[in-house]
């Protein structure tokens, strides 16, 4: 993460526009005359009057804060569902339907040919009902909908994350051409009697929750709750002494005064010393009870669908139905729900063979039919390609096609993973975008707050707009006094709400389990998400443009009392009473 | 005459009140000559105040002209009565107008403050901290300069009002009333002070007064009654 942020081509331009806008600043506040630095802060840290606009502070601090946390959460929603999807997936699917694509090896080859490909590989997909038998007999045989996929292992492997997702094959030490072999320990002959399968952890297995071992921080939720409660405090103690300084003499104020700082002391020491420690605890999670165990049998039945793409029909006019018994060699969990609870791998030629779609010789006068496959799946070397090696596969189909005009006739779907899979991903997208967009509309709202506390604000200090005026202070002067007020109150905002937002990101999970045991209150049900961690991603670009837009909006804000300021005439604010 | 600081020509300041309008001044002619002290003298409501914010920028006339130092001064733009007003001119309000959140030497240093940037502050700093302590003890407040306004009595805010107005040398000071609130010891103590600063280094002073005994010490009096001169004092 952190090497990433160092590695990023934006980093020289964004650490260049910081200096930049930093010394520009600076210059700002040097050519300022100084009444105004010195009023600005009269007005920010001065005695009660002070909590005004620290108040009018936390408007930005919790627009910053929500905005932030908010979108890295629903963020790392939206890039976990890629990760997940995009692991059950290669990077470019060519997909023929059901009915099925002959003379596959031969566009494969082609496809596999053009450059920045790196393989294509034919895949059987097709609809089926799986039928488990569990070992213990007072559970009833579970009938599913599943999906039959035929894969050749050794370069099924070499697509997604696949070979990542198997349960027991997990390790390097499994050559990809053998995954969906049985081993030699489970045959009962010399040969296994079933060709392996893999199946999905949905398919095979029962949900349900069980308490699972987990490391966790503990302290670290305390300590973040002692870091937010250590900011009021400190306001507390400076409010407390200042309130005391005016009255001096009381020793009431000193002992609140020292009170205040002791507390505050407490907090920030338990903020940064408080232990952290790892300990173990066990939470509910979902997990996959598996009801078949490895070299147990899984049956698979499928309608097998002719070229002409009519089910495939015993003599009686019946659908024929092909069934096949395998032995589960592994298990499959991806997370994504929609892969684990249907997906059965099992060898290509096998799962052809069942689907129908394996080559007939000729014979009573009917004409050969080839071998026909569902998809070709395509690895390519650089991701960012994928829209242009769609488009020249698309030419190299064209082409095909053309020198094969039965072939030419059939529509073929070619896209990249992602527009495959766009249904899913757009909508944890729009999700994520709706809650932005909302939480912005609300920053608004927000931004409303500010300038009318910018407004009150000038209202209120009426008299010392018309003393700095009748002084000689210039319209455009006084009024950019609240500009930079409203900006400084920003300043505030932005950096408590951002300290509070990325502090809470760091220690989510910890927090959550705080949270979760202290208060009772569920936050993120285990048993809900296929999550095991609450997911999240910090954009330091989009840090940094909230951070900017916030406080751009606080400054904006404060024209309201700017130009209140500005445009009032010295004699009539003068005699505001 | 004499050289002539600042001339009002026939001015008129009318306030709208819905339909109405108020005439507060009717046609003012007044000349004030360099290093003259020149008193205000009239009943409460009659314009006094009025009169002193125009003739010190602060407000625009209806009609008339003001001309400050030869300049026709609200034909020229803001930005020159800006100046003039942080350069030129000291003014005393009635009310005395200190900024509450500053203390006395702070508000002192306000015209100061006004004048210069940031990074020019640290070199000129002394100076002007040097001339405003010189000032508020000439008036009697040198143990008072820590303490905000509201912790002054009356006639110390008045005074620290008058140190305001006088640390930065003007060439002209207005002074609404500055003797209003004070005892007479105080109020002569303050008028002294005053009245070296017009002999010794020539400072014209406008002032607006009720005491008859203040003003005999004036070199002229203007009466005001209801927004018009009396001729013949
Ligand atoms: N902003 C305003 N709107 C309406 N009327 C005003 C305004 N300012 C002043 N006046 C009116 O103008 C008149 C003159 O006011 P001004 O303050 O000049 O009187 P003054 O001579 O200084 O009185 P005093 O001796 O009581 O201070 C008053 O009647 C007052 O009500
Ligand atoms: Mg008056």
């Amino acid at each position: 993460m952190d090497g990433q942020w160092l590695a990023s081509p934006w980093l020289i331009p964004a650490a260049v526009g910081a200096g930049v806008v930093a010394l520009g600043l600076l210059a700002l506040m040097l050519a300022t005359p100084v009444y105004k630095h010195i009023i600005c802060a009269k007005y920010l840290f001065c005695g009660w009057k002070a909590v005004v606009p620290l108040v009018s502070a936390l408007p930005a601090a919790l627009g910053v804060f929500l905005l932030i946390l908010v979108f890295a959460i629903m963020d790392g929603f939206v890039r976990e569902t890629r990760e997940m999807t995009r692991g059950t997936l290669s990077d470019i699917i060519v997909d023929a339907h059901m009915e099925g694509l002959p003379h596959y090896e031969e566009l494969a080859r082609r496809i596999e040919a053009i450059e920045g490909v790196e393989a294509a590989s034919p895949v059987i997909q097709t609809y089926a009902v799986a039928r488990v038998k569990p070992r213990l007999s007072s559970i009833k045989p579970l009938v599913r909908p599943c999906v039959i996929i035929g894969i050749r292992p050794g370069e099924k492997a070499e697509m997604g994350r696949f070979h990542e997702y198997l349960q027991r094959q997990r390790g390097s030490q499994y050559a990809a051409a053998d995954l969906l072999n049985v081993p030699e320990a489970w045959h009962r002959g010399p040969r296994p009697a079933r060709p392996g399968c893999i199946a999905g952890v949905g398919v095979i297995g029962a949900p349900m929750s069980s308490p699972v071992p987990e490391t966790m921080r503990e302290g670290a939720g305390r300590r973040v709750l002692a870091a937010f409660l250590a900011v009021p405090a400190a306001l507390a103690s400076l409010f407390v002494w200042r309130a005391g300084r005016r009255r001096q003499g009381r020793a009431g104020w000193t002992v609140a005064t020292i009170l205040c700082v002791v507390v505050f002391m407490a907090l920030v020491a338990a903020a940064s010393f408080m232990p952290v420690r790892e300990v173990q605890i066990t939470r509910p999670q979902v997990i996959d009870f598996p009801l078949l165990p490895y070299g147990g049998d899984l049956v698979v039945s499928t309608i097998p669908i002719r070229p002409s793409g009519a089910l495939a029909m015993e003599a009686g006019g019946i659908p024929k139905v092909s069934s096949r018994a395998f032995t589960v060699v592994d298990r499959f969990k991806s997370g994504y729900w929609e892969a684990d609870s249907s997906h059965v791998y099992v060898d290509f030629d096998v799962a052809q063979q069942m689907a129908g779609m394996d080559a007939q010789p000729a014979a009573e006068g009917k004409p050969a039919v080839p071998a026909r496959t569902n998809q070709i799946q395509v690895r390519i070397a650089d991701p960012s390609q994928a829209e242009t090696l769609v488009r020249k596969i698309e030419d190299v189909w064209r082409d095909f096609g053309r020198e094969r005009p039965e072939v030419g006739v059939l529509q073929l779907s070619i896209n990249t993973w992602e527009t495959q899979q766009r249904m899913i991903l757009t909508v944890v997208e729009v999700e994520r975008n709706i809650t932005a967009l909302m939480l912005g509309v609300m920053l608004l709202g927000f931004g409303v707050l500010i300038g009318l506390i910018s407004y009150v604000m000038a209202y209120i200090k009426a008299r010392d707009v018309g003393i700095l005026k009748a002084l000689g202070a210039r319209d455009a002067g006084v009024g950019s006094l609240f500009l930079g007020y409203g900006f400084i109150i920003g300043v505030i905002g932005v950096t408590v709400g951002m300290t509070a937002a990325l502090l809470m990101l760091a220690n989510l999970d910890p927090i959550e389990v705080w949270v979760n045991r202290t208060l009772d209150i569920d936050v993120f049900p285990r048993e809900m998400y296929y999550f095991d961690h609450i997911p999240q991603h910090t954009s330091p670009a989009w840090c940094v443009a909230i951070g900017a837009g916030v406080l751009a909006l606080s400054t904006l804000a404060s024209m309201a009392g700017g130009l209140l300021a500005a445009l009032k005439q010295p004699v009539e604010a003068l005699r505001y009473e | 005459m004499a050289d002539t600081i600042l001339q009002g020509v026939s001015l008129v300041k009318e306030y709208r009140m819905g339909a109405s309008r108020l005439r507060v001044l009717r046609d003012v002619d007044v000349r004030v000559a360099r290093g003259e002290f020149l008193c205000v003298l009239g009943p409460s409501g009659s314009g006094k105040s009025t009169l002193l914010h125009l003739l010190g920028l602060l407000d625009r006339p209806t009609e008339g002209r003001v001309v400050f130092e030869g300049q026709d001064a609200f034909a020229r733009p803001k930005r020159w009565r800006d100046r003039m007003r942080n350069e030129a001119i000291g003014f005393v309000f009635q009310f005395y107008y200190l900024m509450p959140d500053l203390s006395v030497l702070a508000n002192t240093l306000l015209p100061a403050m006004v004048r210069t940037p940031l990074a020019a502050w640290p070199a000129v700093r002394g100076g002007h901290r040097r001339r405003a302590l010189e000032v508020l003890t000439d008036l009697g407040l040198s143990e008072r300069v820590a303490h905000l306004p509201r912790e002054l009595s009356g006639g110390e805010r008045q005074r620290a009002a008058l140190a305001r107005a006088l640390v930065h040398q003007p060439r002209i000071l207005f002074a609404d009333e500055p003797t209003g609130n004070l005892d007479s010891a105080t109020g002569e103590e303050i008028m002294r002070v005053i009245t070296r600063r017009t002999r010794r280094d020539g400072l014209t002073v406008v002032m607006v007064t009720h005491d008859q005994r203040v003003a005999e010490q004036a070199d002229r009096i203007l009466r005001l009654h209801d927004g018009k001169l009396l001729r013949g004092a």
